[in-house]
């Protein structure tokens, strides 16, 4: 449909076009309340399965059916009733509406709630299930644990999902707030979904925040944590800290000891747009200001730049770390995993074979940014 | 549930089923598919109406409980599908699960039970400035939210998915089953009374729209 904006008339059809289907010239107004409404949309969160597909009832019907006259089947569904009845009577007073695996939930402060109960204090044997969801107010607080796992404890204002939780991986979903989490579970076991990404553990202690927005930041206290979202990853050694956005996932990772102009560049370079002036500016500061132990942040920034700016990257770094042998400039320009994963391993930060054992186990056919789409999570190989 | 396993949310691509060996609407393939047990076809069904099955919980039940309710939907919707003859409603059967659910949620849940941890956060003022930014749009948009609630049913479940879920009116027909005329006329109805709504609420003593 075509439509002269001039004419008020027509004005209005074109805001009618765009109400119905985005086209036209936009109607500031409902432009506006689309991006009021935004952060009540859907989070496209994957679904759930059982691993087993229930019975379905619809290939048995046809040959129950023709099996059994309609007086039979009236006298078996009164059977059948009488004898539900009888089982809801009986179990009723010992049944519990939750099944399955759970962890251990404690109130660390006051009243922390899984669904529509309350946990109360001293509780000894509150249980949060997979599928459960613990939420915590301005006034509580919450412990989570199970013994293969380790502990995480759920500050103030949180929203927790427990997801999954088997012999192969521990994971939860973390909507808004802060926890702290201290694992013991091997490397790759426990994951944290959030609105814009995946927090995986590898051996640690880290605390990590979600705000309203989505966002997030990750704090590593201990060991190294890896933050992943469609094919781009940081990882978090002890002492440094990560931030992410909804859309665009991790950013550079740095030392929380590193100089203010140095965090600064980096958050500047995360948040501009890609080849804007800002981006080129920050990270003109970050390569002026890094340290050796910034070496952490350059790497990251490797996959993060293009040409010549990876140039440039390379030049700072080889200065700070010389390349161990094996590693070569043109490999590195080229983005060769095997060196990079060399080059990493000589930071002293944590071996990467972790964290590519963990990418095999999750995504064991083509590396995550190229997979197909819909593809099933497999147990790490034995 | 002894184990389980997770189906990811694609957000384009081909279905990955033999769809082109089938016939009828869209997705008639995908629901046979996934009648016969085949998981992505399922997972697919899934990644094209949780929105839609979003926005119809979001039009009854508080925000902090869609995104489990949502689990919960397609949860009950699995084991009936082999119940449904005619692949072709689909769309209009799961929605009447969504909504069926929202109603069975309003049955089960205290009023007491709701909690909203940020104006949790703004009645007791432990906001930080940043927050209190982030909570003012955020008061807002749950006002807008709250007025687009107060319309009638047949309004407020297409605007929530036109406006909240962002989806157009020829995907919101294709997803709940209804014409596209009808798409169109509640649309258009459902957005001048909530104009209507909002210029009450905003326009003294400045008269803006919003």
């Amino acid at each position: 449909m075509t439509n002269n904006p001039t004419n008020p008339e027509n004005e209005k059809l074109v805001n009618e076009d765009y109400l119905w289907d985005a086209s036209g010239a936009p109607d500031p107004e409902i432009q506006r309340l689309e991006s009021l409404l935004v952060n009540f949309r859907h989070a496209d969160r994957p679904l759930v399965l059982p691993a087993e597909l229930p019975v379905a009832p619809g290939k048995f019907r046809a040959l129950l059916i023709p099996m059994l006259s309609l007086p039979r089947l009236a006298a078996a569904a009164a059977i059948l009733l009488a004898a539900g009845l009888g089982l809801f009577f009986f179990l009723r007073p010992h049944s519990t509406p939750e099944a399955g695996p759970a962890w251990d939930v404690a109130s660390l402060q006051g009243a922390p709630q899984i669904g529509t109960k309350a946990v109360a204090a001293n509780q000894p044997a509150a249980k949060l299930h997979v599928g459960q969801t613990i939420v915590t107010n301005n006034d509580s607080r919450a412990s989570l644990s199970q013994e293969d796992l380790g502990e995480i404890r759920i500050d103030p204002n949180s929203r927790v999902r427990l997801v999954q939780t088997d012999a192969n991986r521990k994971r939860i979903q973390l909507d808004v707030g802060t926890i702290h989490a201290a694992i013991w579970a091997p490397p790759g076991t426990f994951v944290v979904d959030t609105p814009s990404a995946v927090a995986i553990d590898l051996g640690c202690s880290y605390t990590l925040h979600v705000s309203p927005d989505g966002s997030g930041e990750l704090h590593t206290t201990y060991g190294w944590v890896g933050f992943h979202l469609h094919g781009r990853d940081s990882f978090i050694p002890a002492g440094a800290m990560c931030s992410t956005r909804p859309q665009h996932g991790p950013g550079i990772p740095y030392f929380e000891d590193a100089t203010p102009a140095f965090r600064e560049a980096v958050a500047q370079f995360d948040s501009s747009a890609e080849n804007s002036a800002d981006r080129a500016a920050a990270l003109a500061k970050i390569l002026s200001e890094a340290r050796v132990r910034d070496a952490l942040s350059l790497w990251h920034l490797l996959f993060r730049v293009n040409g010549a700016e990876r140039s440039q990257v390379y030049a700072r770094f080889a200065v700070l770390v010389p390349p161990p042998n094996g590693v070569t400039r043109p490999g590195i320009l080229n983005l060769d995993q095997s060196m990079l994963d060399l080059w990493w391993n000589s930071l002293g930060l944590g071996e990467i074979s972790t964290w590519r054992f963990w990418q095999q186990s999750a995504y064991p056919q083509p590396p995550p940014n190229t997979q197909p789409l819909l593809q099933k999570k497999q147990p790490p190989a034995k | 549930m002894a184990a389980l396993s997770e189906l990811g949310t694609p957000r384009s691509g081909p279905p990955a089923v033999n769809a082109v060996h089938e016939t009828g609407g869209p997705d008639d393939a995908l629901v046979r598919a996934a009648q016969r047990g085949d998981r992505p076809a399922f997972g697919l069904l899934y990644a094209r109406y949780s929105r839609m099955v979003h926005g119809i919980l979001l039009a009854r039940v508080p925000f902090s409980d869609v995104d489990d309710l949502v689990q919960d939907v397609f949860l009950q919707a699995l084991p009936r599908l082999n119940t449904l003859r005619d692949v072709s409603r689909f769309p209009g059967w799961l929605a009447s699960i969504a909504r069926n659910r929202a109603t069975d949620f309003h049955r089960r849940t205290k009023p007491t039970d709701e909690f909203d941890e940020e104006s949790a956060s703004v009645q007791t003022g432990t906001l930080t400035p940043t927050a209190n930014h982030v909570s003012h749009a955020s008061a807002e948009a749950h006002a807008v939210l709250d007025a687009i609630r107060s319309l009638p049913d047949t309004y407020r479940e297409p605007l929530i998915l036109r406006l909240v879920e962002g989806m157009t009116g020829p995907e919101i027909a294709a997803r709940t089953g209804l014409t596209h005329g009808s798409v169109r006329v509640t649309l258009h109805r459902g957005m001048q009374q909530l104009r209507e709504i909002l210029g009450r609420r905003t326009s003294p003593p400045t008269g803006g729209a919003l």
